[in-house]
């Protein structure tokens, strides 16, 4: 029997959003949204593409903190409960029946409109089976997905990364304490409890391990220096919980962001026109290897220093 | 049975929750559920003629495995996504603590009344 697990891995995505579009209270929205999260990055491994599934993984994680830390300031005001019992006690009026009714009549509209120009079962793949066919003679390595983001396709990557760097460069300048020292005042005292300084203890040096396998064998396996940059990060949650966060030399972690991001764009340039990456695989075997290893450590660098800072930005001065 | 009708409902799902949502923190998160749709629509489409991972693509049969190149470029939406979502969190706490209200209309409120004010 063939199960559709692909089917009800959808389904199941599809009813947490329309929970979201229903829900008042926004812990809930947040939870469910999580819930969401995972289902999808399921159903990106169920349809092949475990890259994918887990970078949308690992990002629904810092989403969701993000999310809490925004939410939480927002019931200490006291304003939340006001704005939900206000969005409950809505009357029943002409005006209110056609707030509902015509957005539903606009995206059934526009629903049935593009339910006509769906694609079709055979969608052109010629670009596909060129890929398939040549990835590991022009750019090396085994995963198609890594060789196509650092070798055909590494214009996108470098603008990628450039998007991630002036995102961190807005958080730091659009935030309201500009130059505002971290504060570090936890709710719980998590810090003296022995428990969490032992989990801790355990469980850091694995997630350091996992992501710099995962950044290591990005060319061959899924990841990438994405992910693995990700992975990283998190370790940096489990500081959060037990050290002191008055120590951290976060304005040098950005400059530092910004160096390896000068980095990254030139390591790519200049493979490109000395042809490391295109010509002399034929010759030396291992250089297409290396440059792509070279690329997965910076990329997952950049990407970890980049999340350090938003992490912290937002749980030490946005979240007061 | 056509997996891009769940994509579809998805996107539009999500868009009329953008339209009538009342708290901007929704609004946010509906943004982010429109972008999932959108990357799972191209996934699906690259998946049309099989859907085995393109790792290690001279071992399997090339009929079977789904398409690298949505994937890749998917990767990058992600990245571009989570910028766009963290920093219309920063401006959202911004706007709260000026205004000291997460709802749409009772931010405009505030605003207008700020306006005449002014003048």
């Amino acid at each position: 029997m063939n199960i559709p697990i692909t089917e009800i891995a959808l389904s199941l995505w599809v009813v947490c959003a329309v929970l979201i579009v229903f829900t008042k209270k926004m812990y809930r929205i947040i939870i469910t949204f999580g819930v969401f999260s995972l289902i999808g990055a399921l159903s990106y491994l169920f349809l092949g593409s475990p890259d994918v599934a887990m970078a949308e993984a690992a990002v629904s994680a810092f989403v969701t903190i993000f999310f809490i830390v925004c939410i939480e300031r927002y019931y200490k005001f006291g304003m939340g409960l006001e704005d939900e019992q206000a969005e409950e006690k809505v009357k029943f009026s002409a005006k209110s029946v056609g707030r509902i009714l015509a957005p539903t009549g606009f995206c059934v509209g526009l629903f049935w409109l593009a339910m006509q120009h769906l694609p079709m079962d055979d969608a052109v793949t010629v670009l596909r089976d060129q890929y398939l066919a040549r990835f590991m003679y022009d750019v090396g390595g085994m995963n198609a997905v890594a060789s196509i983001v650092l070798g055909y396709r590494v214009y996108d990557t470098l603008f990628e990364a450039l998007l991630l760097v002036v995102s961190v460069v807005a958080v730091a300048h659009v935030s309201w304490y500009d130059k505002a020292e971290m504060i570090d005042r936890r709710h719980s005292e998590i810090k003296n409890s022995g428990v969490a300084r032992f989990t801790m203890r355990v469980v850091c040096p694995i997630i350091i391990i996992f992501g710099a396998y995962i950044i290591a064998n990005g060319h061959l396996t899924a990841g990438g220096g994405f992910q693995g940059g990700l992975a990283i990060a998190t370790f940096f949650i489990c500081r959060y919980l037990v050290y002191d966060i008055n120590d951290l030399p976060i304005a040098k972690v950005m400059r530092m962001e910004k160096l390896v991001f000068v980095n990254i764009t030139i390591l790519p340039v200049l493979a490109v026109f000395t042809g490391v990456t295109y010509f002399a695989t034929y010759i030396l075997p291992l250089t297409s290897d290396v440059y792509l290893v070279a690329m997965n450590i910076l990329i997952g660098f950049k990407v970890a220093c980049g999340f350090f800072v938003l992490f912290y930005r937002f749980v030490a001065i946005e979240r007061w | 049975m056509r997996l891009d009708i769940f994509t579809m409902v998805m996107f539009f799902v999500s868009f009329f929750g953008l339209i009538t949502s009342r708290t901007i923190i929704k609004s946010i998160v509906f943004i982010l559920i429109m972008q999932t749709s959108v990357v799972m629509f191209w996934l699906i489409v690259g998946n049309m003629h099989g859907s085995l991972p393109p790792i290690d693509v001279y071992n399997i049969d090339a009929e079977n495995i789904s398409d690298p190149l949505p994937q890749a470029l998917m990767l990058s939406a992600i990245v571009i996504g989570i910028s766009v979502i963290t920093v219309s969190i920063t401006m959202f706490n911004n706007l709260f603590r000026k205004y000291e209200t997460a709802s749409w209309d009772h931010m405009e409120k505030v605003y207008s009344n700020e306006g005449e004010g002014e003048q």
